[in-house]
């Protein structure tokens, strides 16, 4: 058995402690040791974005990222984009504009979308474009996804001016 | 006591409009619970030991370390699946004791943990001795080479023919003759969610089996054999799943190995591949070397198609080999061909194997013949588009093979995209443009194709059953056999419910993911759903939309002719004004003196025809056809394609949900994209070199070009609400359309996909060489 | 698989040297390469892990006199979005803006992608062009010593460096390149990125009424190990960068690359693609 040790973190904006194998991934932690199976599996080397968190406030493949790694540090899933009245934006804009399919590559895809806005509320379909590069979707070609982010743009743009 | 009058319920219709998936919130927050997210109590886990080898006798196999590995339960080699013989032609079983492939199971262990799994596996000890193996079709029915099969002398797999009219005469009559050799590659599905089944036996011997399948009834069928059980003994469960496109239409060998140890253990085992597993043991689509000629007169009217048609089979047989079927469809149907001569051979190898994907065959011969199109046109030197026009079928013809189309509009496919995109002019500019100085070239390329829309009869029955209820609070609940991997059906249903019943959408349920509950349909396949599924729940739907208002009628003494139900209310159909709330009226029926329930049944069986060993019939309820137009820039030195936009223009039949259709048609896109561009599956002496999305390139949200759609309504009598299936045909035409611009931008063809930036480089470059 | 019989994770260069200094020693930063690599066997964890991400002092960028230092974890996001390298070394920026994807870019570090050593790696073909220096410290007579090495002379063979075990690479050093330095990368696939090089070609130098000077050219995936194109530079160095000057350069591309046939790309493709982004880069330069 792989050295464990005990690492402390903020998951979705609660505080929690888990006694982690070192060699462990932040995706197989978060999936069998802490039940968040929202976060996925489909490479398990950085090629597809399904295992997409936030980690600090910056998406990363928590497929490569090592669980120890965690420590101190607040993580974010699919599971805490929820807010207490619901989806957030991006989640309701995924939805409305059917961009979900099998939906497998969802939760990772909208991770990053959600980022992506969050860094640059001015967002451009292309920059959205190349912001998801890292993200694979078999089902959809992309183009409700970009819709989807597109109109979260715009709802953010509207809500300032 | 007073009565208000009540606001009349106008009359509106969701044909047409948008309606969302039901499930996309829970996908959408990662509530959903996939097949790969699923843990059951007591659960095992599975792990196949691959040979790593294509072709090897097994000298001997020592498993005795792993047995006694604490936290194994169990192993199996070929022994323990002796005669359990499964597939198309049974030629598979779930262990083996030879190996005819790299990706070929050789033993199963089931263990606590996937580490203790993984670390058995690595103890289990195998002698190969390696064998001369077959690498290509062509060399599989050489004289000399070895015979993989016993019963298959000269590895000789599945053959079809075809012959319509007589040859010989047809190619004389020919002014201009197109001679070409095709060489579709080997892809793969590359679903998000890897393959994954969980076994559990009860103790009465009867299997549970939770899988990824898109055909739950006919898979008791094909699984039982390969468990030597009962098929009625299998309960199917299909949990939702990440992707299916074709590949989980047939059983594959994990599947039955997970219920062995299953069954050995007695305990759920899953089998869950990781990525690589699944570059390497999931099937792909059919390779295929088609020599196709296609004849036309000067003023470029067709006069024959042939294609000799060579299938590279794989080590086992399943629905690869078969897309002959299709194949022979379009070589036949691709507008209107007077004379036909189709065969096909199947040779097995010691290549991994194909299944059914997404076109299936289609997207083979659509290559061969739209490019050939394109290619004839060039020699009669006329606009392809005339030339297309020229030859397109109409409404009420029958193509050689008897495929009847009713509602044909090809031609107005054909206008509408060439008018969207300026497609003549553009054509002719870029071809000008061609042999001149500059590093960037654009072209515009059309392609187009026909394909079945209203299912496929090669089973004998293309049928579905549908149960519905409307229970005491007018909720809906439809059990239906029609599978959901992602494509929509459930909002389809979901839609058509709502049509018919006037309740709401959210009340509305969906089963159709248990076999022991749900009744029988074929599976999600050949672009049927929609048409079959949508016509079996209009079907249940009016049956139970007339239960209530002849009940109505009797509670409201108004003639049920003129009642309608809008709004969760039964109106006046007229006038729209509400006369009983649904749920109240249901309630009534329910209590009344003669109590009644609204539970309806429905068989619904298309009007087609089985396929039939002459291949010579209607076989489908529907046909329809796409037309893309594609355009791209070209790097001359690089030989990257940029894809710029895409032009398609489809009949539909009739937009049911039209979110639902674009995002079929945008996806369908994206998968002939990859096809076209970019996607390639490695196999170097019939090891795959690059299981991984690394090397295995998919395509991703930048290269995804602008697409603008036409949804083309020809209104099919048959299909429900005038519908016909869709969501093959995105993928079919999009890789000949970008190679006809390629030719269009460089005057370069390429005939084997996919059209990588290292081919274009180089047929360019050799092209200016050879110039010089 | 050896066991793991340690877990650090330093605060310290020290600390860090300290410890890598008894041996044995895996670290690791973003992960992005060590974890499909111990994945598919291609490597092995030793006894002791160690997470370097929190030492301090190997993060950021900054400038020191008229070096540019770059922190080894500094995250390739970073230097993407860093104004500094915006403004004196755009080509870094370039390259960071062609690597992998955004998640990726979030979690490599610059060190990891120095010490991978891959031909392909894609922070080292600018890093090259600006003569840039590795800083490797290390654990000496009960203190932290140091030592730079020029990152041409880093790379000795596929995937060995000039780095000694028990050295943590620490920052990387170039001096602010002139004002009339100009450089270019450009880097193969028909994706904007996520995509390993199949060729990638960096060029720069200072470019004086016309004629270019001080030129170095670094080429990627070309060769075992990332190179440093001789041919090409003598070609360039001192001539006007005219189009007969461009001609000689592509021509003596040819030279300086060894490619071979592999999973991504034949060696004719590659050798093609060198020779084509040769010219093109120049012409960016000279479009500059
Ligand atoms: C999907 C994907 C796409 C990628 N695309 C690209 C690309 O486009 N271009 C490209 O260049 N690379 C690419 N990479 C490779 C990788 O992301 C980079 O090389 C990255 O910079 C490595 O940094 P890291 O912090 O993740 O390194 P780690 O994986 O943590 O470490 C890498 C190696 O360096 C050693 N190491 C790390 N830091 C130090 C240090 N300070 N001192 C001593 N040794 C150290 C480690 O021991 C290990 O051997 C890609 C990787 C993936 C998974
Ligand atoms: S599973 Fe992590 S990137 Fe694919
Ligand atoms: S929705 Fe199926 S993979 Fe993206």
């Amino acid at each position: 058995m792989s050295l464990a040790t005990e690492i402390k973190f903020t998951l979705n904006g609660r505080p929690v402690a888990v006694r982690v194998p070192v060699t462990m991934k932040t995706l197989t932690m978060l999936r069998d040791l802490l039940g968040l199976t929202g976060t996925k599996y489909a490479c398990g080397e950085g090629e597809c974005g399904a295992c997409t968190v936030k980690v600090d406030g910056k998406t990363l493949n928590s497929c490569l990222m090592h669980a120890v790694d965690c420590d101190g540090r607040e993580v974010v899933t699919i599971e805490g984009l929820k807010t207490p009245e619901g989806m957030n934006p991006m989640q309701r804009a995924f939805v409305d504009h059917g961009a979900v399919q099998c939906g497998f590559c969802m939760p990772g895809m909208i991770m990053q979308a959600d980022y992506l806005v969050g860094e640059n509320p001015n967002l451009t379909r292309e920059d959205a474009q190349r912001g998801l590069e890292g993200n694979l979707c078999r089902c959809t070609g992309y183009t409700k996804v970009l819709d989807a982010v597109g109109s979260v743009v715009e709802q953010k743009c509207c809500g300032r001016c | 006591m007073e009565q208000k009058v009540a606001t009349p319920i106008e009359k509106k219709t969701l044909i047409g409009s948008r309606v969302k998936k039901p499930d996309a919130a829970d996908k959408a927050t990662g509530k959903t619970r996939y097949i790969n997210d699923m843990v059951l109590p007591q659960m095992l886990i599975g792990k196949v030991l691959f040979a790593g080898r294509p072709h090897a006798k097994i000298v001997s196999i020592d498993v005795s370390a792993a047995e006694r590995l604490p936290g194994v339960h169990a192993v199996l080699t070929g022994k323990d699946a002796a005669g359990l013989k499964f597939g198309f032609v049974r030629d598979n079983v779930p262990l083996k004791e030879k190996v005819l492939c790299e990706h070929d199971e050789i033993a199963a262990v089931a263990a606590d943990t996937e580490e203790i799994a993984l670390k058995a596996l690595e103890l289990i000890k195998v002698e190969y001795e390696d064998l001369p193996a077959v690498f290509s079709p062509e060399a599989g029915r050489e004289a000399s080479a070895p015979q993989l099969r016993e019963n298959f002398p000269d590895n000789k797999s599945l053959r079809f023919e075809f012959k319509h009219g007589d040859l010989a005469t047809a190619e004389a009559a020919s002014d201009f003759i197109a001679d070409n050799i095709f060489r579709p590659h080997h892809v793969t599905h590359c679903c998000m969610g890897t393959s994954c089944a969980i076994a559990d036996f009860d103790n009465n011997g009867k299997l549970t089996i939770w899988t990824q399948t898109q055909y739950p009834y006919n898979y008791k069928m094909d699984l039982a054999p390969a468990l030597g059980i009962a098929p009625g003994d299998i309960r199917v469960i299909q949990p939702p799943v990440g992707g299916a496109f074709g590949s989980k239409l047939d059983v594959y060998p994990y599947e039955p190995i997970a219920a062995l140890l299953a069954r050995k253990t007695g305990r759920p085992v899953k089998v869950i591949y990781s990525r690589e597993e699944e570059f390497k043991a999931s099937p792909t689509r059919q390779a295929a070397i088609i020599h196709m000629r296609t004849g036309c007169t000067r003023d470029g009217t067709l006069t024959f198609r042939s294609a000799d048609v060579l299938l590279d089979n794989g080590a086992y047989t399943s629905w690869g080999p078969t897309i002959p079927v299709i194949m022979m469809r379009t070589t036949s149907g691709h507008y209107r061909v007077p004379v036909v001569d189709f065969q096909a051979q199947a040779i097995y190898t010691n290549n991994p194997y194909a299944g059914s994907f997404r076109g299936y065959g289609n997207v083979q011969t659509t290559f061969a013949t739209a490019q050939q199109m394109d290619i004839l046109a060039d020699q009669v030197d006329i606009d392809p588009l005339a030339f297309h026009l020229k030859n397109a079928q109409k409404s009420g013809e029958v193509t050689p093979q008897k495929s009847f189309l009713r509602e044909c509009v090809l031609a107005e496919c054909l206008e509408t995209a060439a008018r969207a995109s300026d497609y003549s002019r553009k054509r002719a500019a870029y071809a000008a443009e061609r042999g001149k100085p500059g590093r960037y070239k654009k072209g515009i390329g059309l392609a187009s194709s026909i394909h079945n829309a209203g299912g496929a009869k090669i089973h004998k029955s293309d049928g579905i059953g549908t149960i519905l209820k409307v229970d005491d609070y007018a909720r809906v609940t439809v059990i239906t056999g029609a599978s959901e991997i992602g494509q929509g059906i459930d909002a389809v249903i979901n839609l058509i419910v709502a049509e018919e019943l006037g309740v709401p959408l959210e009340h509305i349920t969906i089963i159709n993911n248990d076999s022991d509950i749900a009744p029988w349909d074929v599976g999600v396949h050949a672009s049927r759903t929609t048409f079959i599924a949508g016509n079996g729940t209009r079907r249940a739907a009016r049956k139970a939309k007339a239960q209530i208002l002849k009940a109505a009628e009797k509670m409201l003494g108004e003639p049920a002719a003129a009642l309608e139900l809008r709004g969760g209310s039964v109106v006046r159909d007229q006038c729209g004004t509400p006369l009983i709330k649904l749920d109240r009226l249901l309630r009534q029926m329910h209590f009344q003196a003669e109590p009644e329930l609204v539970m309806v049944t429905d068989y619904y069986e298309p009007n087609s025809q089985p396929e039939g060993a002459d291949h010579v019939s209607d076989h489908s309820a529907a046909y329809s056809h796409a037309v893309h137009i594609a355009e791209i820039t070209v790097d001359t030195l690089t030989g990257e394609i940029k894809v710029d936009k895409i032009t398609s223009a489809q009949d539909v039949g009739r937009v049911i949900n039209r979110m639902g259709l674009e995002a079929q048609t945008e996806g369908g896109i994206a998968i002939g994209l990859g096809y076209a561009l970019s996607e390639n599956m490695q196999l170097e002496g019939g090891m795959l070199k690059n299981p991984c999305f690394r090397d295995y390139k998919l395509i991703t949200a930048p290269e995804m070009p602008e697409l603008e759609m036409h949804f083309i309504e020809s209104h099919c009598a048959e299909g429900p609400y005038g519908a016909k299936g869709v969501s093959e045909l995105p993928t079919i035409v999009i890789a000949p359309a970008i190679a006809n611009a390629l030719f269009n931008a460089t005057g370069v063809r390429i005939f084997n996909p996919p059209l990588s930036p290292e081919k274009v480089a180089r047929a360019i470059h050799e092209t200016r060489q050879g110039g010089n | 698989m050896q066991d793991i019989k340690t877990y650090l994770s330093p605060r310290g260069i020290d600390e860090a040297v300290r410890a890598m200094a008894a041996g044995d020693v895996t670290v690791f930063c973003g992960g992005t390469d060590l974890s499909p690599q111990v994945e598919s066997g291609a490597r092995q964890y030793t006894a002791t892990l160690m997470n370097i991400r929190r030492v301090e002092g190997m993060s950021g960028i900054a400038e020191a006199g008229n070096l540019v230092r770059i922190g080894a974890l500094t995250t390739v996001t970073e230097i993407r979005r860093d104004p500094l390298v915006a403004r004196v070394a755009s080509i870094l920026a370039e390259a960071a803006e062609h690597f992998a994807s955004d998640q990726i870019r979030n979690a490599a570090s610059l060190g990891g992608n120095i010490c991978n050593a891959s031909p392909a790696g894609d922070m080292i073909n600018p890093l090259l062009v600006l003569d840039a220096e590795v800083e490797l410290a290390r654990w000496q007579d009960g203190a932290v010593a140091t030592r730079r090495v020029a990152m041409a002379d880093f790379f000795l063979a596929p995937r060995q460096t000039a780095k000694r075990d028990g050295e943590l690479l620490t920052a990387v050093f170039f001096a602010r390149p002139a004002t009339n330095f100009v450089a270019c990368f450009r880097k193969s696939g028909p994706r904007p990125a996520l995509e390993i090089s199949t060729v990638s070609v960096g060029i720069g130098g200072r470019l004086d009424n016309g004629v270019f000077r001080d030129v170095r050219v670094a080429m990627g995936s070309v060769a075992p190990t990332p190179l440093r194109a001789r041919h090409v530079e003598a070609a360039l160095e001192g001539k006007r960068l005219d189009a007969d000057g461009i001609l000689a350069a592509v021509a003596a591309a040819k030279t300086d690359a060894k490619p071979i046939d592999d999973v991504r790309a034949s060696a004719w493709y590659r050798e093609h693609l060198v020779q084509v982004f040769t010219e093109e880069v120049l012409n960016h330069v000279l479009g500059n």
